[in-house]
């Protein structure tokens, strides 16, 4: 999931919906993020590539808003409600997602295993 | 041309350790013509020392210590010497000063070292050696770490006898240090740590070897220090890291570049760019000196044949002055008249003249295209030949000191040594940078901005104000130093999406989020965010400090900058990011959802849990969202709901979490 600076980033993606939970003065999603352009990438445990900036989920909150759709740990996020994700600093990402006039996001996120599934089932459609 | 043609003889005398060694052949016997040309060859005499036998050893060119026989017969030694110092002195005055100043290596750290590097500072001590001929100068000892970017000497250092072949070697020697060491204790320093370091095991051998036995009176306590064995070399050891050499033709009158040859596997070792800078002089005699003078009889070629100008000549430098009188010299008048004596000068001794059976010199210069020249007489045959002498020398040191003598370079004698100014501690060149609040900076942000409000109230059909210039006005005079940071940061964010303004800065609004005190559980939940976090990844991440520190806009709220530059710039943090949120918010382009250019697409059905798998193509430029089917406007762009702030108490420790070492990974909670 690394990119060549210059070509365009392609994906698997997965599209998550989350609505977003009040709690009193609040909406909550449920997870955590972490990552960033600002941002160390070598210290991100969920990524590949260490130098990868993007934003990748960290925490799940169980039974939150986020777990409920689908949204898993070390996820990394692509794009929400159509704002790029892969090339943002961390506040920013912060923001896209914390937006008191939504009430729901709707992500692209990637992981490894849907690569692999995409790979995979194109090997066995190959063989056939 | 003029030129001499003598030879001198030297013998050795009998049963003398000279002669002991020329036996052994370690030397061979030449003869010494003094009929030099001007191409190559110089020489300088050299005593052989510890000999009850003085001998002259004259060295020519690269060939050291070849022994002239000295021919000293009848003669005591002093006045031998002083004979051939007579004939050879006109060699020797090509012992000249060389300066060599300005000693700077650049350093060529890689920016792993300043961005990931945790470590304390690695310092190294370095000093360079300077050998010219037998004068060794060291430099002073200068700490380096990475906040240096050169290695600079502020050392004058001047060797006062080098010929024109000489060969100037630099040398560059590092020590590194792990820790931090001051550079006048650093022997000491490493004794005590040594010494505390061999407590344990090596140690105990060691003191077990040196006690002389277990009832010994001098035996050491077990709490006394360690006495090391006193080193071969005291102190620590130096490495050459590099290396270069210079000659006559580095000679120059300003600073020059040259290549340094780095030595191998250094494991004490700088990031040497590759190159030393520095600035070589030399001042010949003939520059600096008076070669030669006397009175002469001057005419100009073309002039009246018998008008002949008395002068008082002083061969100096670059040309002959003449005085009218031989007190003007010192009053420092200006010459009557120069004639130039250059690289082109040509001088020859004419005829001799039927009058006065005295040969006249003819020198002639190329002034222009044209040629002028004088003739010079002398009085007596002597003075002539004297001077044709001078002459002949003269030519011979400017062809064998080349671009020195071009032009007269000043060389600085070191001064007495002041105290060196205490300079303030220089801040590392990333860690230092000062933002000063310009008023500029947030004027010129504000204009881009109104001018592109002007457009929005053109085209738009919004009718509410972009309440957030207000916001940015209002927060304006409390935080001039973030409109940088927003400047910067507007360079960041995807541009195209065209957005609406935000609302203006609530005093409840608080971007981040902070948890609800009264739920408990998840409050419990990132608390103890280390404990109950599913990944296992523990030591990597501090605790999710930016979601707890934030409150609402208070002047002082903390923000954790996480910014690609050092830490330390939290001078910007301190100045009032109170309005930081607003800041950020307000630099960008103020959208017009409705005058979007790229189509707002459709919104996808509404499923709850759809996870479809797609194959998109993400780009990471900004204009995804209208390549992205998926994706729709965000129909407004108000900053996050407001949250409540945390109770007090969880607040100040967030706060203190949230002086951010940047290098740690941030997360915020969503």
């Amino acid at each position: 999931m690394s990119f060549v600076p210059g070509q365009p980033v392609t994906a698997v993606v997965e599209r998550v919906e989350i609505q977003k939970l009040r709690q009193g003065e609040n909406l909550i999603l449920g997870f955590s993020i972490g990552g960033g352009i600002d941002q160390d990438p070598g210290q991100n445990p969920f990524s590949e590539d260490k130098s990868d900036k993007g934003i990748y989920v960290t925490r799940i909150s169980p039974k939150g808003p986020a777990d409920l759709a689908g949204l898993k740990i070390g996820d990394k996020i692509m794009q929400v409600n159509g704002w790029d994700m892969t090339m943002v600093t961390h506040d920013q990402a912060r923001k896209k997602l914390t937006k008191k006039k939504e009430d729901v996001v709707r992500l692209l996120v990637t992981r490894k295993s849907l690569e692999d599934a995409v790979k995979h089932s194109k090997c066995s459609y190959a063989k056939h | 041309m003029f030129c001499r043609n003598q030879t001198a003889r030297a013998t050795v005398a009998r049963g003398s350790a000279l002669e002991m060694e020329i036996r052994r052949g370690k030397f061979r016997k030449i003869h010494l013509f003094f009929g030099v040309s001007v191409t190559h060859t110089h020489a300088h005499i050299i005593r052989l020392r510890d000999t009850e036998c003085p001998c002259v050893l004259a060295a020519l060119s690269s060939q050291p210590y070849l022994i002239y026989k000295a021919h000293w017969v009848d003669k005591t030694f002093n006045a031998w010497v002083a004979e051939m110092k007579g004939i050879i002195g006109p060699l020797l005055s090509n012992l000249q000063p060389v300066a060599f100043t300005d000693l700077r290596i650049p350093l060529m750290w890689k920016d792993t070292e300043y961005f990931k590097n945790k470590g304390e500072l690695h310092r190294c001590a370095v000093f360079c050696l300077l050998q010219l001929g037998e004068e060794i100068f060291d430099t002073d000892m200068v700490i380096v770490d990475r906040t240096l970017t050169d290695i600079c000497f502020d050392n004058t250092i001047v060797f006062s006898e080098a010929s024109p072949g000489f060969e100037l070697r630099v040398e560059l020697y590092s020590c590194c240090s792990e820790d931090d060491y001051s550079a006048g204790s650093t022997p000491r320093k490493l004794a005590s740590k040594l010494s505390s370091s061999l407590g344990r095991s090596a140690g105990k051998k060691l003191r077990a070897a040196m006690e002389p036995g277990p009832c010994s009176p001098v035996s050491n306590g077990v709490g006394a220090p360690l006495l090391l064995p006193v080193p071969s070399v005291p102190g620590p050891k130096y490495h050459l890291l590099a290396h270069t050499t210079l000659s006559l033709s580095h000679v120059q009158d300003s600073f020059r570049t040259h290549d340094l040859i780095i030595s191998e596997e250094c494991s004490y070792w700088l990031p040497l760019y590759g190159s030393v800078c520095c600035r070589l002089a030399a001042q010949p005699h003939c520059m600096t000196q008076q070669m030669m003078s006397g009175c002469l009889k001057v005419k100009q070629c073309g002039g009246d044949p018998q008008s002949w100008t008395k002068v008082h000549a002083v061969l100096k430098g670059t040309s002959l002055f003449c005085y009218y009188r031989q007190e003007d010299v010192e009053a420092n008048v200006e010459p009557a008249f120069t004639i130039g004596i250059n690289k082109e000068t040509r001088i020859r001794a004419s005829e001799k003249d039927p009058l006065s059976k005295v040969q006249n010199i003819c020198i002639s210069n190329h002034y222009g295209g044209e040629e002028v020249t004088h003739t010079v007489t002398t009085d007596s045959r002597e003075e002539t030949h004297r001077w044709m002498e001078a002459f002949w020398q003269h030519f011979y040191d400017m062809s064998q000191w080349k671009q020195c003598c071009d032009d007269l370079m000043k060389i600085e004698l070191p001064s007495p040594r002041k105290p060196a100014p205490i300079t303030p501690k220089q801040g590392s060149l990333y860690h230092e940078m000062v933002i000063e609040s310009s008023d500029d900076l947030s004027s010129t942000v504000s204009d881009i901005l109104a001018r592109r409000m002007q457009e929005l109230e053109l085209r738009s059909q919004l009718g509410t104000s972009p309440t957030w210039m207000s916001a940015f006005e209002e927060s304006n005079a409390r935080c001039t130093g973030r409109s940088r940071h927003c400047t910067r940061m507007s360079g960041h964010s995807p541009c195209t999406p065209h957005r609406l303004p935000r609302s203006p800065v609530s005093p409840h609004r608080c971007p981040q989020l902070g948890l609800l005190s009264s739920d408990a559980s998840l409050t419990s939940d990132s608390d103890s965010h280390c404990s109950t976090s599913p990944c296992s990844h523990h030591h990597g991440w501090p605790e999710p400090t930016s979601s707890y520190s934030l409150l609402s806009s208070s002047p002082s709220r903390l923000r954790p900058r996480t910014l690609s530059l050092d830490a330390k710039l939290s001078t910007l943090r301190g100045r009032g990011y109170g309005g930081g949120g607003t800041f950020q918010c307000s630099c960008q382009p103020p959208p017009s959802s409705l005058l979007a250019p790229l189509p707002i697409s459709t919104r996808s059905p509404r499923s709850k849990h759809s996870t479809q798998t797609t194959l998109s193509c993400s780009s990471s430029t900004s204009s995804n969202s209208s390549s992205n089917s998926e994706g729709s406007h965000s129909p407004e762009s108000s900053e996050g709901g407001p949250f409540s702030r945390p109770s007090p108490a969880r607040r100040s420790l967030r706060n203190l979490r949230a002086r951010l070492d940047p290098r740690n990974w941030l997360q915020s909670q969503v």
